[in-house]
């Protein structure tokens, strides 16, 4: 091989200029040999070339593969150079103030797209002006709100990164060499306070009746036109005040333990108002748009329809993520505001939750927040809201959680038995139970249906340490013994809540779309069974403490209204019954339509029934598999029975 | 990876006019990427065609009509996490005029025999949740929806992971983790786990009749 061809710059491609450690030399004539060495279906490769490396591979100089290729500007500073970003944007103050709006404009719909799964590189810093914040500073507005978004995103990623629980998180924080903390950034508030003031003071100038228009104060209007100015003035303080309030609900939520959350209900009803003021702004940029209306569509990312100087999202194609960067397509400005009224709709949710210490009204809620689908900042805030230094809202610890879920009495929320390895574990679990369920469905129900076999191993480890400290066959009335009846009443309680969790990996199932409907007859099948042994653990666990609670009171003679409160059934355990018969009745139904009609079968050619048993169950059958098949058999039956012969329903004991 | 399924105009042809063969070699590569290439929007190395030809060319099947390259299925097989063969379908691609005929369930078809006979234990590939026809195709070929992946794709579109476990002889079923732990805490009758499974299973339809009649 000719080594000398190496050395040698080919004079007329070496348009890439040195710098301090790259040196560039053109490598086609090394590329052109190696080529003809190489035979038809030949590939040299390292050993470890397997499946992900040859689909991150690129083929240099394809255009859907090369980004470099279609790059207008090998970096940031050339396109500075080129003129991308003008500062000022415009000599003409009325030209400026409208770029203006459409940067702000353009930078929302970046920023929601951003939220909604793509790179920060991508969306919001393919703003050339944020990307060198010194260049800013002689442009008041434009610097404080380059400020605020800096900060604004500084503040995010952290909430998303302090909640990490998986991959979702990670290209939503990937932040390399982008200027996130940009100097006095924090002051950003009291810069963009100072702007709104100014162009408050302009607003209230240009409204001043005519014949008391005498400068009270030297005021410079904001733009030239004069009839445009009261238009103009209002666009720009809504959006400052949106971003300003924005910031502060970010803030005000990340107080520990949940202090700043009446705050920021507050800071959520102005940004949501000032949203509504932002979209009514549109009309009259639209028609007074400098030049013509480029896109007056619904994908415009801006009110005006303009286009916004100083994007460019190849920018930073260097610094992206290793695979290459393919073309996001940017929301348009409606949907941008759709996202951040739905964002702001669900931080209000989180901030209007009371921090109830019942784990009952907990899961509750939390199953009710994610119907809604919230996005991943909403879910990251909800999740650093309930977990907080290991402690729920980072003020229970969570032996106290346990202790009330198992409803057992406060008195022994302080009792030794906290120290116990398994009991701490069974916190660890609870906290790790919490993070899950704050994260999206798919990822969701498979982490739900993994951890279920650790709670089955707790539940074993506790039961055996119970055994082995108090013997077989204890009752609960072991009456002085605290740590049995307490080990007792964490047993039951662990036991309903692995059924909780089973029960909610079964739900998942119909949210995420994946049962067909012959898959049905057998989902609903175990949501029946998973639901009768929900209700069991509940009523036991609830009967148990009632008991516990009478032995301790004054012997007397139960008064006949004591017996009926007794006989009630808890709501608690009416809503699962009612559950109980609509998976019962829907589990017949489609069997009969199986065995009867012959529909809503699934004959493959491959597998049967089994497998697809197999595949789709085999955690929540793990966990009812514990039972021995003839008592799961005959309580299912006893259950029947019982319901038909009584008026009202009732567990069987 | 990517299936591609929707009717648009067809193409007028009998079944037995089209010929299914199995990857032979160079010769038949470009037709596959010409194919792939063609019918879909994400870019694939031609390290990547070739990482799946070269290693399993038993496994990749072309579907010509007249002498014409109409569709193909791309496929790989090997040990996967605890240790179980698994088959993947990689690439399904079925040119528009020539939809809606079966080729590409005919395609499919013909991988997941040569992986069961390989010995694979179970197969699957990606989908996205929007893909109506592929869903379609390989539900009335036995695969479930095993997950749901968030935002898989890069058009933040979510995808299903489809399996299809094939049945496996008792012996070798590999079982549920947490059978082992249970011995000393239950008192029933000593099943095998596949029996216990299978007994589940019996139970499941038992219960069902029973509840037939109690309607």
């Amino acid at each position: 091989m000719d080594r000398h061809a190496l050395h040698q710059p080919s004079s007329s491609s070496s348009s890439i200029p040195a710098t301090a450690n790259t040196v560039w030399t053109d490598a086609s004539p090394l590329l052109e040999v190696a080529c003809k060495d190489l035979r038809d279906g030949e590939l040299i490769h390292v050993d470890n070339f397997n499946l992900y490396a040859a689909m991150s591979a690129l083929e240099i100089m394809d255009p859907k593969m090369d980004s470099g290729i279609v790059n207008r500007y090998c970096s940031v500073d050339e396109a500075i150079e080129d003129g991308v970003a003008p500062v000022p944007i415009s000599t003409d103050k009325t030209t400026d103030v409208q770029c203006m709006i459409d940067i702000m404009d353009h930078l929302l719909t970046c920023e929601a797209t951003w939220h909604k799964g793509h790179s920060l590189a991508q969306t919001v810093f393919s703003c050339a002006y944020l990307l060198r914040p010194e260049r800013t500073s002689s442009h008041a507005l434009l610097h404080s709100y380059c400020k605020v978004i800096r900060a604004t995103c500084k503040a995010v990623i952290t909430v998303v990164s302090d909640a990490r629980t998986h991959e979702e998180e990670d290209l939503f924080t990937m932040a390399y060499g982008l200027p996130l903390s940009g100097d006095g950034d924090e002051k950003c508030l009291s810069l963009l306070n100072a702007v709104e003031e100014n162009i408050s003071r302009q607003l209230r100038a240009c409204k001043a009746p005519s014949s008391k228009r005498k400068p009270l104060e030297d005021i410079e209007p904001l733009q030239t036109n004069f009839d445009l100015e009261e238009g103009y003035c209002k666009a720009l303080l809504c959006r400052l005040r949106f971003r300003k309030h924005f910031f502060h609900v970010l803030t005000c939520m990340r107080r520990p333990q949940g202090r700043g959350l009446e705050l920021a209900r507050k800071h959520i009803a102005s940004c949501i108002s000032e949203l509504g003021v932002i979209l009514k702004s549109a009309e009259f940029l639209m028609s007074n748009a400098h030049g013509t209306c480029e896109d007056a569509t619904e994908d415009r990312t801006t009110a005006s329809g303009h286009q916004a100087i100083g994007f460019d999202a190849s920018l930073n194609s260097r610094i992206s993520a290793p695979t290459p960067p393919r073309s996001i397509k940017i929301l348009s400005w409606k949907k941008a505001i759709e996202y951040f009224e739905k964002l702001l709709h669900d931080l209000d949710i989180i901030c209007s939750y009371p921090l109830d210490p019942s784990l009952e009204v907990l899961l509750r809620f939390v199953a009710q927040f994610q119907k809604a689908q919230p996005d991943l900042v909403a879910r990251a805030h909800l999740q650093l809201l309930l977990v907080q230094d290991g402690k729920l809202y980072g003020k229970c610890p969570m032996f106290s959680l346990i202790i009330r879920a198992a409803r057992l009495p406060e008195v022994f929320l302080h009792h030794d038995i906290q120290k116990n390895e398994y009991v701490v574990q069974l916190g660890q679990l609870v906290i790790n139970m919490l993070k899950i369920l704050c994260t999206n469905a798919a990822w969701q129900r498979r982490k739900l249906g993994k951890i279920l076999q650790d709670w089955r191993v707790i539940y074993v480890q506790i039961e055996l340490a119970f055994r082995k400290d108090f013997g077989e066959g204890s009752s609960i009335s072991n009456g002085d013994n605290a740590s049995a009846r307490i080990l007792k009443h964490i047993l039951i309680w662990v036991d309903e809540q692995t059924y909780w969790i089973s029960h909610r990996f079964l739900i998942l199932g119909f949210e995420l779309e994946l049962y067909s409907p012959s898959e049905y007859c057998m989902v609903y099948w175990y949501l029946y069974v998973v639901l009768i042994r929900l209700a069991e653990k509940t009523h036991l666990k609830m009967t148990v403490s009632d008991g516990s609670a009478k032995q301790k009171g004054k012997k007397r003679k139960d008064s006949p209204k004591e017996l009926a409160r007794d006989a009630k059934i808890p709501p608690a355990i009416s809503f699962l019954q009612c559950q109980i018969c609509l998976a019962e009745g829907l589990t017949v139904l489609l069997a009969a339509l199986r065995n009867e009609l012959m529909v809503l079968q699934s004959p493959s050619p491959f597998n049967s029934e089994h497998e697809v048993k197999y595949v789709l169950m085999y955690m929540v059958v793990n966990i009812i598999i514990h039972l021995n098949n003839k008592e799961m058999f005959q309580n299912i039956i006893e259950f029947q029975m019982i319901k038909r012969g009584n008026n009202g329903y009732s567990l069987h004991k | 990876m990517e299936q591609v399924q929707e009717k648009q105009r067809t193409e007028e042809f009998d079944a037995s006019e089209i010929e299914y063969v199995i990857y032979g070699g160079e010769h038949h590569l470009p037709l596959i990427m010409n194919l792939v290439d063609q019918e879909l929007s994400e870019p694939y190395s031609i390290f990547t065609y070739r990482y799946f030809v070269y290693l399993w060319p038993q496994l990749s099947f072309m579907a010509f009509h007249k002498g014409k390259c109409v569709g193909t299925v791309v496929c790989k097989m090997g040990d996967h996490r605890d240790s179980k063969f698994r088959g993947y379908i990689a690439m399904l691609v079925v040119i528009k005029p020539y939809r809606g005929r079966g080729i590409a369930t005919e395609l499919v078809t013909r991988s997941i025999q040569v992986m069961m006979e390989s010995g694979c234990e179970e197969v699957t590939l990606e989908a996205e949740v929007t893909n109506k026809g592929a869903l379609a195709l390989y539900g009335r070929l036995g695969f479930i929806r095993a997950k749901r992946l968030f935002r898989y794709y890069l058009n933040g579109v979510d995808a299903f992971r489809l399996k299809l476990l094939f049945p496996q002889p008792e012996e070798l079923h590999p079982f549920l983790p947490m059978m082992a732990d249970r011995d000393d805490t239950q008192n029933h009758d000593d099943h095998s786990p596949r029996e216990e499974f299978l007994l589940k299973s019996i139970l499941f339809s038992e219960v069902v009749c029973k509840f037939s009649s109690l309607v």
